[in-house]
């Protein structure tokens, strides 16, 4: 992994809990990432749309995480437009839900998820599944240049 | 959890002996994956049209390796033909080059790549990279399942 290098994690995810585990297990992984976190894919959209402001301090995310199942548009509303959306249909999206149904999978693939992950309820599992994440996507990917200012990235 | 699930991935590679690199590293002893190789973009959709027809010899593939250079059909236009395709738009690709160029990156994923990884140029690197690339691929990530006539069914195996 690049030293010195900051990832930025795009996190839509409505549950507190899911949000505080993906928290810790990005914190343990050898990676100088900022973690933003939304709870809604409105949230996540307006986020994205203020990243795309000129002159904005807003990291545009290298790599977003988002869950299915959440109030409002929900998860695949929020793929399918992010996907439509040529300022961010290049940012590569991994599902991270609960459920593991065939058509939710099929679904995520068919709209160009870039892998699907199902949640694990321990703290530890899920540690280690990051790792393997972390690892596949800023270590052994190489992914689109973040241009946006790094000045609002902590 | 963390169960290797052994897969079948399609290798679209024009040359040997980074073909010969990513089979050592890609099928070890410690994994059954199935890799079936095609040297040109029209080679890979000839074997995927027939994996649409189910023909045995060519396996739906639960993701497909793919180098950018190649004579003929390049690996951006073999991305560009699987956009239409409701079967094929399933299968995550994963860009496998020499190329580290800014605009190849940025090409390869707005194509929808689900990857872009630089080939190593040593075999502890390439095993690395596939065992890095496999860990997510055919471990963490659920796949999409086939039926006996190709068609999509159901989610990654048990």
């Amino acid at each position: 992994m690049e030293v010195g290098k900051m990832s930025v994690v795009l996190l839509v995810e409505d549950d507190p809990g899911d949000q505080k585990l993906m928290r810790y297990a990005l914190s343990q992984q050898e990676l100088q990432s900022h973690l933003e976190i939304v709870g809604t894919g409105e949230e996540a959209l307006d986020y994205l749309e203020r990243s795309a402001e000129e002159g904005s301090s807003i990291c545009r995310p290298h790599l977003i995480l988002l869950d299915l199942n959440m109030p409002g548009i929900g998860g695949k509303e929020f793929l399918r437009r992010v996907k439509h959306d040529p300022r961010f249909f290049d940012i590569p999206v991994v599902i991270v839900s609960t459920s593991d149904a065939a058509g939710d999978i099929q679904d995520s693939y068919k709209m160009k998820a870039a892998g699907y992950i199902q949640k694990c309820p321990s703290p530890e599992d899920l540690r280690r599944v990051v790792q393997k994440l972390v690892r596949y996507w800023f270590a052994t990917s190489t992914l689109v240049k973040n241009n946006t200012s790094m000045a609002g990235c902590r | 959890m963390d169960r290797y699930k052994a897969a079948v991935i399609l290798l679209v590679e024009d040359d040997i002996g980074d073909q010969k690199l990513t089979k050592q590293a890609l099928c070890g002893d410690r994994v059954g994956n199935e890799l079936n190789i095609v040297n040109s973009g029209e080679k890979a959709l000839e074997y995927l049209e027939k994996s649409k027809r189910n023909e045995p010899s060519c396996p739906m593939p639960d993701l497909i390796l793919l180098d950018l250079n190649m004579p003929g059909m390049g690996g951006k236009s073999l991305l560009k033909q699987f956009r239409d395709d409701p079967l094929l738009n399933l299968i995550p690709v994963v860009i496998l080059t020499t190329s580290d160029s800014d605009r190849d990156v940025l090409e390869s994923f707005q194509l929808q790549a689900a990857g872009y990884v630089q080939k190593p140029a040593n075999l502890d690197g390439f095993r690395q990279t596939m065992k890095d690339l496999s860990d997510y691929w055919f471990v963490i990530c659920k796949r999409v399942e086939y039926d006996h006539d190709s068609v999509a069914v159901g989610a990654g195996a048990s």
